[in-house]
C-alpha cells in the first residue's frame, strides 16, 4: 500500500488519459468532485488525527489503514496532532503543501480547526472528517461527515440507565472525560438528557477524570466514600470505566458500570461486558470503513456528490449480546 | 578555584603574567565556545539544508522551500516561540517557568470570555489579558523571591492554578469565538490574528512573534535591565553586593513570562477562534527546549535571544520535513531528544574547557 | 645512600604550545616535609598532577624507592602509594564523617546492607590515630574546615600511606586550625610519610618544612634551606629582588571617615562560636588604611558585612556615622549611598560572574552610570573597562574572556577594579589576597596605597598577620566581636597576636 509519493505521481500522469476517459464518461452529469479521479489511478489519502495517544484514536488508525490496504491505489498517511491544534493545523497545512488528493481528518477541536479545513477545500481537497466535526455544514465548508454522535450515544446511555438498569429510581454518578473538550461535554450532557425520564434517578455526583483510568479510580473511590448508595456509574469512555470498576472493588461495592466507546480486545470494554464486570458499553463506531468507501466513490468513481453527513449508529453492547460481538 | 585546576585547564592558552611574553597576549577564541554561542543558528542551518536535500519534490519543486509550507513552519511555531522568548529571560537568571502554557491557556480563556459573554472591545480585553499575565508572573515572583522558594516549585504551583483558574471561567466549557457587531460576538478584527498578510504569505501570528522576539532583543542587550538579568544569573551574591536590585529583577523576569504567554494566549485565541482551559500543554517543555537548544544556559548568566529563536524555529523546520516524508511521531521525539541532549552537551564541553565545569 | 622515597627527573609537560614544565628534578625523602612554592602558572601544580596521576609527563620519570613507575591515572599513584588532596577537598557534605572516609569502599554486613557501626567504628580509630576527636557520625556540613581538612587527610592516608601531596591546604584556615594541622603533618611525617607542600604562603615554610624548593617558569628555581630570608625566597619565586612588597605609610590622614562608637549589631544568621558585639568603637579616617585583626570567630567579617548593610538582623544599635553624619546602614542601598564599597573573602562565590566576561564584570557596579535612560552605552562601558586596566595589571589584557578563566590574583584585581570604579569613599576589604601570588600581592598592596593617597579611606580584614602589619596604617584588633586593642603599623606580629588571643604580650 506505501508507494513512494514520488511514485504515485509518475503513475497517476501516467494514468491521466483514463482519467480522462472517465471525465468524458460523466460529461453528460455534473462534473465530477475530483478531476483526477481514475479507477486504476494512485492516491494518497492524508490523515490528520487529534491525538494518538488515545487508545479509541489508536484503533481508529488500525481500523484505516486495514481499509485502506484493501484498496490497491491508496497510500495512507497518518499525522499525529498530539492533541494540540496548533499541532494538527500545522499538520494539516503540510498536507495541502504535499497536494495530497484526500484529507480525513478528526479534529481535536472543532474551532480551531475550522480555518485549516477552508484551507484544504479552497486548495480543492476534498476533506471528510471523522468522527468530530468543524464548524460548518457538511456538503459546504467540508465535504462529509462521518461518525457516531456523542450526545446521542450518551442519551442512549442515559435512557438505558433510565429504564433498564434503575428503573425504580436512585443515585447515579457519571466520570466526565478532560473538561471542556467537545466529547467530554457532549457526552456529560447527553447522559443527563437521557435519564431525565426517570424522575426518580439522582445525579448525585460528577467528576472530571480526563479520559484515563487512573484519575477515574481516584475519582469514583472519592465519589463511594461521599455516596455509598450509588447504583450506576456512567463512564465518557471504556478506560474511565475500568478504572471505575478498580475503584469499585476496591470498596466492595456492586455498582452498574456503563462505559462508552465499545472497543475490541482484551482491554476493552466488549470484553468486560462479556465477563459481566460491566453493565453495558456504548459503542462508538469509527467509520474507518464508511470513510475509505467514501474516498474510493470520490477518487475511483469519480463520484460527483456523496452523502455529506453518514452517521454510524451506536450500539448497545449489554449482557445479551457482548459474547456475540466479542472479535467481530 | 583552586591554582591547580587553573593551571590545569587554563595555562595552555593563558601564561602566567611572569612567563608570558608582552607579545603573547592576543587571546585565542575557544572555536567550540562559538559553536555553542551559535549553536541553534548552526542547528538551522542544517536542518535547511537536510530540509531541502530530503523534501519530497513535486514537478521538480522543492516542497520544502515551497512558500506556503515556510509560512507553516513559522506560523507553527510562534506561539511556542513568543513564550520561550519570556523564558530566556527566566532562565539567563537560573530561574524556570513551568506556567507558562497553563497561562496560555487562562489567557485563551478570558480572551474568549471577555468578548464573548463580557461584550468588551478589543482594545479593553488585549489590555486586560495582557495585565492579568504580567500580574500573575509577578505573585510567582513574589512568592519565589519573599519565601525564597525554588521558582521549579512556585510555578509548578502556577500551573496549576492557572489551569484551575481557567476551568472555573470557562465554566468547564469550550469557548467558541463567533465574529460580527453585536452582543455574544467578538470583533471582526480579532480573527485577523488567524490570516496572512502581504498578499497572503506571511502569518500574522508570525509576525506578532518576530516584533516581540526584536523588542526582547534590544530589552537584553542594550538595556540596564537586561544586564542586570545577566547578572543576576552568573552570580546572584555578587550581583546583590554590587548593588543589582536582584529581587526586582526575579519578579521582572516572571512577569515578562507572564507577559508573553498572555501575548500568546491571545494569539492562540485569535488563530483558532477558540478558548480552552486545556490550550498550551506541555508548551513550558517546548518552549525550555528551545531556549536551551538556543545556547541559553540552565545554570544562568549567559544565553541569547537570537539563539532562542533559532532554536524555536529549527524545532518547528525539524518536525516540518519529517512529516513532509511521512516518518512517525516517534522518530520526531527521538530526534528532538537527540538535539536537546547534543545542545546540552556542547554546552557542558565549553563549562569545563573554560574550567569552570565539575 | 639509599634511593629516596620519591624522584622526578628531567620532568617535561607541554600543553599545546606552552611548556608547563621544562626539565624539572624534585625528590621526596622518606619523613620529610618538602614544601614546593611558586606563583601561579610556575608549574608547581603540573608537578603534582604528574606525581599524582593526573597526567603523564611527555619526557622524564618518576621513581618510587629507586624504580621507574608511570601512572596513566590517579588510582595507579594512588596503587603506588601516593595520595594527593586538593584543595577543593573530595568531601560529601551532607553525608557523615564515617559514610566519607569509606565513600566507594563501604564496610557491608553479610546481605548486603551496610553495616554502619562498623564503619564508625574503624572511622573513630583512625581518627584518633592522629588525636582527633570528632564524632564519625557527624555530617561534613557541620565541620569546621579544618576539621574538614583532616578528614580528607585521613581519608587519603586510608588509600595510599607512602606519599601525601597537599595543594594548599592552609589557605582556608585559621591559625589555630593551621597550628593543630602542622602538628598533624610533623606526626604523619614522624611515622615514614613523605609530605609535599605546596604552599602561597611564605611565611609558614619556617614553621613546617624541612627543604624548600621553589619553582618559577616550569623550572626549579631554587632548593632552599626552610630557614632562609623570605628576600631570598621571594626573589627565587618571583626571579627578580623584591625590596618592597609593602609600600610606605600614609603621610597624613584627613578628616574622620567612618565613626563607630559603641556601635553593636545583631547578625540575622548566627555562625557557630560568635557573640554579637557589645560595643565596636572604631575610626577610619581619609587617606588611611586601617586593618582589622582577629582569630576566626572574632567578628571580622561580620562587621564588615554589617557595614555594607548584609546579614543584619534588625538596626545597628550605637553611633554609626560616615563624614560626621549619622547613617543607618541597614542594607546595601544605604551603604552604597553613603560611599560604601565592600569586596567580599569568596570572590568565586559572591565576588564574580564567573562565566561572563572580564569586561562585564568589571562594570557590574556602575550598571546605573553607563547606562543613562536605561539603556546600556557602549561607548561609557568601554570608557570603564579601559579605566580598570589602566589601573590593574590584569591579564590577560582581555575583556572579553571569562573572568573564571583568570588566575586568583587577577580575579582579585578584577574584583578590585570593580569597586573602585564605583568611586568609593570608603573600601572596605575582606581577605583581599587570599590565594594570590606574591606578584600581585604586590601590585594589590600598591595600588591600594595610591588609592589611600587620593583620600580614600579603607578599612582590611586578614587573617595574614605580616600582610596587616606592612599594609596598615593602624591595626585595631576585635575580640569576641569587640575592638580589645589597637596598634600602629609596623608592630611586631606577637604583640597583635597576644592582644587577639586575649593575653598579655
Amino acid at each position: 500500500m506505501r508507494t513512494t509519493q514520488r511514485g504515485s505521481r509518475v503513475l497517476r500522469t501516467a494514468l491521466l488519459a483514463g482519467a480522462g476517459l472517465c471525465i468524458a464518461g460523466a460529461a453528460q452529469a455534473a462534473d465530477p468532485m475530483v478531476k483526477a479521479c481514475a479507477k486504476d489511478g494512485q492516491f494518497v489519502i492524508g490523515f490528520s488525527q487529534a491525538n494518538n495517544a488515545e487508545p479509541y484514536r489508536q484503533h481508529v488508525n488500525d481500523e484505516l489503514t486495514a481499509a485502506a490496504k484493501e484498496v490497491p491505489g491508496f497510500t495512507l498517511q497518518i499525522a499525529d496532532g498530539a492533541g494540540n491544534v496548533n499541532t494538527q493545523t500545522s499538520q494539516v497545512d503540510n498536507f495541502i503543501t504535499q497536494k495530497v488528493d484526500l484529507l480525513l481528518i478528526s479534529p481535536f477541536e472543532a474551532a480551531p480547526l475550522t480555518p485549516a479545513v477552508k484551507r484544504a477545500m479552497d486548495a480543492g481537497i476534498p476533506v471528510i472528517e471523522l468522527d468530530r466535526k468543524t464548524v460548518g455544514d457538511p456538503g459546504k465548508d467540508y465535504t462529509a461527515f462521518i461518525g457516531g454522535d456523542n450526545f446521542k450515544i450518551a442519551e442512549e446511555a442515559g435512557k438505558f440507565t433510565a429504564t433498564k438498569l434503575l428503573p425504580d429510581g436512585g443515585e447515579a454518578a457519571v466520570l466526565e472525560g478532560l473538561p471542556s473538550s467537545t466529547p467530554a461535554v457532549e457526552r456529560l450532557n447527553g447522559f443527563k438528557e437521557g435519564v431525565k425520564g426517570n424522575a426518580k434517578i439522582q445525579i448525585v455526583a460528577e467528576q472530571a477524570a480526563d479520559w484515563v483510568p487512573d484519575k477515574a479510580q481516584t475519582a469514583f473511590a472519592a465519589m463511594l466514600q461521599a455516596h455509598p448508595d450509588i447504583k450506576v456509574l456512567y463512564a465518557s469512555n471504556d478506560m474511565m470505566a475500568a478504572g471505575a470498576l478498580l475503584a469499585a472493588k476496591g470498596a466492595g461495592k456492586d455498582v452498574k458500570i456503563i462505559g462508552t466507546d465499545g472497543l475490541p480486545g482484551p482491554a476493552g470494554g466488549i470484553e468486560a461486558v462479556a465477563k459481566g464486570d460491566w453493565a453495558a458499553t456504548f459503542t462508538y463506531p469509527t467509520g474507518a470503513k464508511e470513510a475509505i468507501e467514501m474516498s474510493k466513490k470520490i477518487l475511483l468513481d469519480c463520484a460527483t456528490s456523496v452523502d455529506a453527513t453518514v452517521t454510524v449508529d451506536t450500539t448497545a453492547i449489554t449482557a445479551e449480546n457482548a459474547k456475540s460481538m466479542m472479535g467481530k | 578555584m583552586s591554582d591547580q585546576k587553573i593551571e590545569r585547564t587554563a595555562n595552555p592558552a593563558m601564561p602566567s603574567p611572569t612567563a608570558a611574553p608582552a607579545a603573547a597576549q592576543k587571546h585565542r577564541v575557544d572555536p567550540l565556545a562559538i559553536i555553542v554561542r551559535f549553536q541553534s543558528l548552526i542547528g538551522l542551518v542544517l536542518v535547511a539544508i537536510g530540509g531541502v536535500i530530503f523534501s519530497p519534490r513535486r514537478h521538480g519543486e522543492i516542497l520544502f522551500l515551497n512558500p506556503d509550507n515556510i509560512a507553516n513552519i513559522v506560523r507553527a511555531v510562534s506561539e511556542t516561540g513568543i513564550i520561550a522568548i519570556g523564558m530566556t529571560f527566566v532562565i539567563i537568571t537560573a530561574g524556570i517557568d513551568l506556567s507558562v502554557g497553563a497561562v496560555l491557556g487562562l489567557s485563551a480563556v478570558v480572551t474568549a470570555t471577555m468578548m464573548i459573554s463580557g461584550g468588551f472591545g478589543l482594545i479593553p480585553t488585549i489590555l486586560a489579558v495582557l495585565a492579568m499575565g504580567v500580574v500573575f508572573g509577578i505573585v510567582q515572583g513574589t512568592i519565589s523571591t519573599r519565601f525564597r522558594l525554588e521558582p521549579f516549585i512556585v510555578t509548578l504551583a502556577g500551573l496549576q492554578a492557572a489551569r484551575g483558574l481557567a476551568l472555573i471561567v470557562s465554566g468547564n466549557q469550550y469557548i467558541n469565538i463567533s465574529y460580527g457587531d453585536g452582543p455574544g460576538l467578538a470583533p471582526p478584527v480579532f480573527a485577523v490574528l488567524g490570516e496572512r498578510l502581504f498578499g497572503n504569505t506571511v502569518p500574522v501570528a508570525t509576525i506578532v512573534f518576530i516584533i516581540f522576539a526584536a523588542i526582547a532583543t534590544l530589552v537584553l542587550n542594550t538595556t540596564r535591565f537586561g544586564r542586570y538579568v545577566y547578572a543576576v544569573g552568573g552570580n546572584e551574591r555578587a550581583a546583590r553586593i554590587s548593588g543589582v536590585p536582584v529581587s526586582m529583577v526575579k519578579i521582572s523576569v516572571y512577569a515578562i513570562t507572564g507577559f508573553a504567554s498572555a501575548l500568546a494566549g491571545i494569539v492562540h485565541a485569535g488563530q483558532f477562534n477558540f478558548g480552552s482551559a486545556n490550550d498550551g500543554m506541555g508548551y513550558e517543555l517546548t518552549a525550555i527546549a528551545a531556549v536551551v537548544i538556543g545556547g541559553t544556559s540552565l545554570f544562568g548568566g549567559a544565553g541569547s535571544m537570537v539563539g532562542t529563536v533559532a532554536g524555536t524555529i529549527m524545532l518547528g523546520a525539524l518536525a516540518n520535513i519529517l512529516q513532509l516524508n511521512n516518518i512517525t511521531p516517534a522518530t520526531q521525539l527521538l530526534a528532538t531528544a537527540a538535539i536537546i541532549v547534543l545542545a546540552a552537551v556542547l554546552q557542558s564541553l565549553v563549562r569545563r574547557r573554560e574550567g569552570l565545569g565539575r | 645512600m639509599s634511593a629516596p622515597l620519591l624522584s622526578v627527573t628531567g620532568a617535561v609537560k607541554r600543553f599545546g604550545g606552552v611548556q608547563a614544565l621544562r626539565g624539572v628534578d624534585f625528590d621526596l625523602k622518606a619523613g620529610e616535609i618538602h614544601a614546593l612554592l611558586g606563583e601561579n602558572g610556575a608549574g608547581k601544580s603540573t608537578l603534582m598532577n604528574l606525581l599524582s596521576g593526573v597526567h603523564t609527563p611527555d619526557e622524564g620519570e618518576i621513581r618510587i624507592d629507586g624504580k621507574p613507575v608511570t601512572f596513566s591515572n590517579p588510582r595507579e599513584a594512588q596503587a603506588a602509594g601516593i595520595a594527593t588532596i586538593f584543595q577543593e577537598l573530595d568531601l560529601v557534605p551532607s553525608l557523615d564523617v564515617a559514610a566519607n572516609l569509606f565513600l566507594g569502599r563501604e564496610l557491608m554486613r553479610p546481605g548486603g546492607l551496610l553495616d554502619v557501626p562498623a564503619m564508625r567504628r574503624e572511622a573513630s580509630k583512625r581518627l584518633q590515630a592522629i588525636e582527633l576527636a570528632i564524632d564519625p557520625a557527624r555530617l561534613v556540613a557541620d565541620l569546621s574546615i579544618g576539621q574538614r581538612q583532616v578528614v580528607a587527610i585521613v581519608k587519603a592516608l586510608s588509600y595510599a600511606s607512602r606519599v601525601l601531596i597537599m595543594d594548599e591546604p592552609t589557605a582556608a584556615l585559621t591559625v589555630g586550625e593551621v597550628e593543630r594541622l602542622f602538628d598533624i603533618m610533623r606526626k604523619l611525617a614522624a611515622t615514614g610519610v613523605g609530605i609535599v607542600y605546596i604552599s602561597h604562603r611564605l611565611e609558614e615554610v619556617p614553621d613546617i618544612a624541612d627543604r624548600v624548593t621553589v619553582m618559577r617558569d616550569g623550572r626549579v628555581a631554587g632548593i632552599t634551606e626552610p630557614h632562609a630570608p623570605q628576600a631570598e625566597l621571594v626573589r627565587l619565586l618571583v626571579g627578580r629582588p623584591l625590596d618592597e612588597l609593602y609600600p610606605g605609610r600614609a603621610k597624613s590622614a584627613g578628616k574622620t571617615l567612618l565613626r563607630l562608637k559603641d556601635a553593636s549589631f545583631k547578625l540575622a544568621r548566627e555562625s557557630a562560636g560568635w557573640q554579637p558585639p557589645s560595643g565596636i568603637s572604631l575610626e577610619v579616617r581619609q587617606g588611611e588604611i586601617v586593618g582589622l585583626a582577629g582569630i576566626m570567630g572574632a567578628g571580622r567579617t561580620e562587621l564588615l558585612s554589617a557595614l555594607y548593610g548584609t546579614g543584619l538582623a534588625g538596626r545597628w544599635q550605637g553611633e554609626v556615622a560616615v563624614d560626621g553624619r549619622p547613617v543607618k546602614l541597614e542594607s546595601i542601598n544605604a551603604a552604597r549611598k553613603a560611599g560604601i564599597a565592600f569586596v567580599t573573602d569568596d570572590r568565586r562565590g559572591s565576588g564574580l560572574m564567573l562565566r561572563m566576561a572580564v569586561g562585564l564584570n568589571l562594570v557590574m557596579s556602575v550598571i546605573r552610570r553607563i547606562s543613562p535612560a536605561g539603556l546600556m552605552s557602549a561607548r561609557r562601558q568601554a570608557e570603564a573597562v579601559r579605566q580598570s586596566f589602566g589601573q590593574f595589571d590584569i591579564r590577560p589584557k582581555n575583556p572579553d574572556i571569562a573572568v573564571g578563566a583568570l588566575s586568583g590574583g587577577n580575579q582579585q584585581k578584577v574584583v578590585l577594579a570593580k569597586e573602585i570604579l564605583g568611586n568609593p569613599r570608603l573600601l572596605l576589604l575582606d581577605e583581599p589576597t587570599r590565594g594570590v601570588d606574591v606578584g600581585a600581592k604586590g601590585e594589590i598592596y600598591a595600588r591600594l596605597r595610591a588609592l589611600a593617597a587620593q583620600g580614600l579611606g579603607i578599612l582590611v580584614a586578614s587573617s595574614e598577620m605580616p600582610e596587616l602589619i606592612g599594609l596598615c596604617d593602624r591595626i585595631v584588633v576585635l575580640r569576641q566581636g569587640r575592638n580589645v586593642a589597637e596598634f600602629n603599623g609596623g608592630v611586631d606580629e606577637h604583640t597583635v597576636l597576644a592582644a587577639a588571643n586575649g593575653r598579655e604580650a
